[in-house]
């Protein structure tokens, strides 16, 4: 046998082996069509979205709206019997309203699947709490981790909450950077005084899902929770008068023209420097240093949510998760793989997008490029998986009622305890038809 | 027999050439109408298939009645309605007044007054959005001119919204009324003007005792046009709003999108529905019923 023969008998013997090292070629020219929402993680996707088609050969069709509305579209596709979405992005609070209604798949048959899954994904380095929060469901509470919990998303622009701060302003006035719900208060209302026009705190504050947002950011480290364990409302006690008092009076410290904002316009309001403080989503820091979109580039400092009762920073943002009936689910389990592995999550952190891995914050040279990973990093221990019910009648109905009245409250001049109590007398008429109180 | 095989057929005809309409009638409005009742009494989550809407009988409509946000919702549409329309009418039979008589440029001015209406109602909600920015829109410029340095909370604060968006809605259905009120102001025969005047009627006079009673037939049929159109409206109150704040501009219509959209209660957003479609139809027919005992009186007086 010749030196020909023997070459040719190796490349034979390597044909199944280099067949399988492309995952991707079996699905090479499906078009995916994924439901994104208009948000600056996702600002930064697309920028690496050519990259994988380029490597695998599949297109990536993106649908984008505004976060807020891209539910109802992301419903009524996926209770078809074929739906047009592959791969779908969810606000965290929106996993065990999908699961419930049996809309996306359970994704252990796609991490058993050798042809399919990555066995350099390295699930472990995913950061944990944004696990529990975007992807896993049936646990404790039937959104908390747990043995009975299933994993049906994987975190892509998770985020938890962090103060922002402009350093020049601190410094100029010689200011302590907020540690606690007081100082923060103090802070707040003194940067108008000393810095006319400038607001102290942006705050999302828009009638519905917004106010109820920012009353909860500050609900969970006053103390408080929307229920106990038993599903009893008790948001109406000290901590959810305290948050609802406190949110007032940071929007009668905050900007002109601040009221009402969404999360857009309080991210806005900060960029333009109209606040001297943002606390809120740590996906805010992609854009500070980008000169297009922020006029205090180089001017901000990072300190960890400020502690009331206790120390808990937000976990919200989104998943991604494949719907039931999508017609592509290999390939969209391979995008979904790509997207949140560590060589993109690093590529997204680097384009201004929120880094979903562990590796990715302890990178030195991420660290030396975004000093603030260090805090983000301390943020996420602190990170409280339940401060909000991610439940589907949370979601839904809840919501929906609670958001007005609690902007009434706010916002408006309705008195704070009384509506409060009104809503958590409501809200145990809604629990009550759900079958919350069955056990009881 | 051969007539009366003639009778017949002329007897059936009508009806044979109506049945296709009839067909599509019944097709497109009343099927839908019928499955909308279906569907009131019955629990349908969004999302889950039909067949796991379960039957609830006048549940819906219960929860519905004793939940306190709809007849804060059933105010806010009624005053929203009632205010866009009397406005609308006051402003749009007043510029046809106005405009009416024969002025330089006048066909240029006529058609300005009529833009509004012809854009979609999603780019005025924006537009208007825009406009009533606290910081940036024209409005708050324009006061800041004026030594107004505090923008009104026009669409932030609770007692400022719904008037917000009546001037908003004001803005785009006035010309409606306008060009309805002109065209019917021009077709008022011009010697019945001319015989008022001589009998020595004053301008004044003849637009309140000649020209607006002759027109008012008109001006009825549109301001109902328009009642029913403003307890429908959703798109320019969702982009100016969303409803906010609190429950300050939130039109039934409006609720009704939130209980099937965040709710997720696709039976209750139906019963809401039928509820509106009750309420429009009994305000419709008590003002039809109105002008016709009105007219008969006129016509016995």
């Amino acid at each position: 046998m010749n030196h020909k023969h023997i070459a040719a008998a190796a490349a034979l013997a390597m044909l199944p082996a280099l067949a399988a090292a492309n995952p991707y070629q079996p699905y090479a020219g499906t078009t995916l069509v994924v439901s994104f929402p208009n948000h600056p993680h996702y600002d930064a996707v697309d920028k690496v979205l050519p990259d994988f088609t380029r490597e695998t050969g599949i297109e990536v069709e993106v649908d984008k709206l505004q976060y807020t509305k891209m539910r109802d579209k992301q419903l009524l596709e996926m209770a078809k019997p074929r739906g047009d979405y592959d791969l779908v992005a969810y606000v965290v609070f929106s996993k065990t309203d999908f699961v419930a209604k049996n809309l996306i798949e359970p994704l252990a048959p796609y991490f058993l699947n050798p042809a399919l899954a990555d066995p350099d994904y390295d699930p472990d380095d995913l950061i944990d709490v944004y696990v529990e929060n975007a992807g896993l469901v049936g646990g404790k509470k039937g959104y908390l981790p747990g043995p009975t919990a299933g994993l049906y998303g994987v975190p892509f622009g998770a985020e938890t909450s962090v103060l922002a701060y402009r350093r020049d302003i601190f410094d100029k006035h010689g200011l302590q950077v907020p540690a606690t719900y007081d100082e923060l208060l103090e802070v707040a209302c003194r940067i108008p005084e000393l810095e006319p026009g400038m607001g102290g705190l942006a705050s999302r504050s828009q009638s519905g899902h917004q106010i109820i947002h920012a009353w909860l950011l500050h609900l969970a480290p006053l103390g408080g929770r929307i229920f106990d364990d038993h599903w009893n409302p008790i948001f109406n006690q000290a901590p959810g008068v305290q948050a609802a008092e406190t949110l007032k009076r940071i929007l009668a410290c905050g900007p002109k023209g601040g009221a009402g904002q969404g999360f857009g316009g309080m991210k806005e309001l900060f960029l333009q420097g109209k606040t001297a403080m943002f606390l809120d989503s740590t996906v805010v820091s992609g854009e500070v240093d980008d000169p297009n979109k922020s006029r205090i580039v180089g001017k901000v400092g990072w300190a960890l949510h400020p502690t009331g009762a206790r120390r808990g920073s937000q976990t919200g943002g989104f998943g991604i998760a494949i719907p039931r009936n999508s017609q592509n689910k290999e390939a969209a389990f391979l995008l979904m793989q790509w997207l949140t592995g560590k060589a993109t999550d690093k590529k997204i952190a680097h384009a201004g997008g929120s880094p979903n891995r562990k590796s990715t914050f302890a990178d030195p040279a991420m660290q030396r490029r975004f000093p603030h990973f260090a805090v983000f990093g301390e943020a996420l221990k602190f990170a409280d998986a339940d401060w909000r019910p991610l439940l589907p009648v949370w979601v839904g109905e809840l919501k929906g009622m609670i958001g007005p009245k609690l902007s009434d409250a706010i916002v408006g001049d309705a008195p704070i305890q009384a509506t409060l109590d009104e809503l958590a007398e409501r809200t145990r008429r809604v629990m009550q038809r759900e079958g919350f109180y069955t056990y009881q | 027999m051969r007539a009366g095989y003639a009778t017949r057929l002329s007897r059936i005809a009508p009806y044979a050439f109506m049945a296709p309409a009839v067909m599509i009638m019944a097709g497109a409005l009343l099927w839908p109408l019928a499955h909308s009742v279906w569907l009131s009494f019955h629990e349908w989550k969004l999302g889950t298939p039909q067949d796991a809407a379960v039957f609830t009988g006048l549940e819906n409509y219960r929860i519905l009645l004793a939940d306190p946000d709809t007849l804060t919702s059933l105010r806010v549409t009624l005053v929203f309605a009632f205010t866009v329309v009397a406005l609308e009418v006051a402003l749009g039979v007043g510029l046809a007044i106005l405009l009416e008589r024969p002025i330089r440029g006048l066909n240029a001015l006529r058609s300005i007054f009529i833009m509004p209406m012809m854009i979609a109602p999603i780019v005025v909600g924006l537009l208007w959005r825009y406009m009533y920015n606290e910081q940036f829109g024209p409005l708050a410029q324009l006061l800041f001119m004026f030594g107004v340095e505090e923008s009104p909370p026009w669409l932030t604060s609770p007692d400022w919204a719904l008037a917000s968006v009546i001037i908003a809605d004001v803005w785009q259905w006035t010309p409606f009324i306008f060009i309805l009120a002109l065209a019917a102001l021009q077709s008022v025969p011009t010697s019945v003007v001319e015989a008022a005047r001589m009998d020595g009627a004053r301008p004044r006079q003849t637009v309140l005792y000649v020209k607006l009673p002759l027109i008012l037939p008109v001006i009825i049929v549109a301001a109902l046009l328009r009642l029913i159109d403003a307890f429908k409206v959703l798109e320019v109150i969702f982009i100016m709003t969303e409803g906010g704040p609190g429950l300050s501009t939130e039109i039934l219509s409006m609720r009704i999108y939130k209980t099937a959209f965040e709710f997720q209660q696709l039976g209750r957003a139906s019963a809401l529905s039928n509820l509106l479609l009750l309420l429009v139809a009994a305000i419709s027919v008590g003002l039809v019923l109105f002008n016709k005992l009105r007219e008969r009186a006129h016509a016995s007086g």
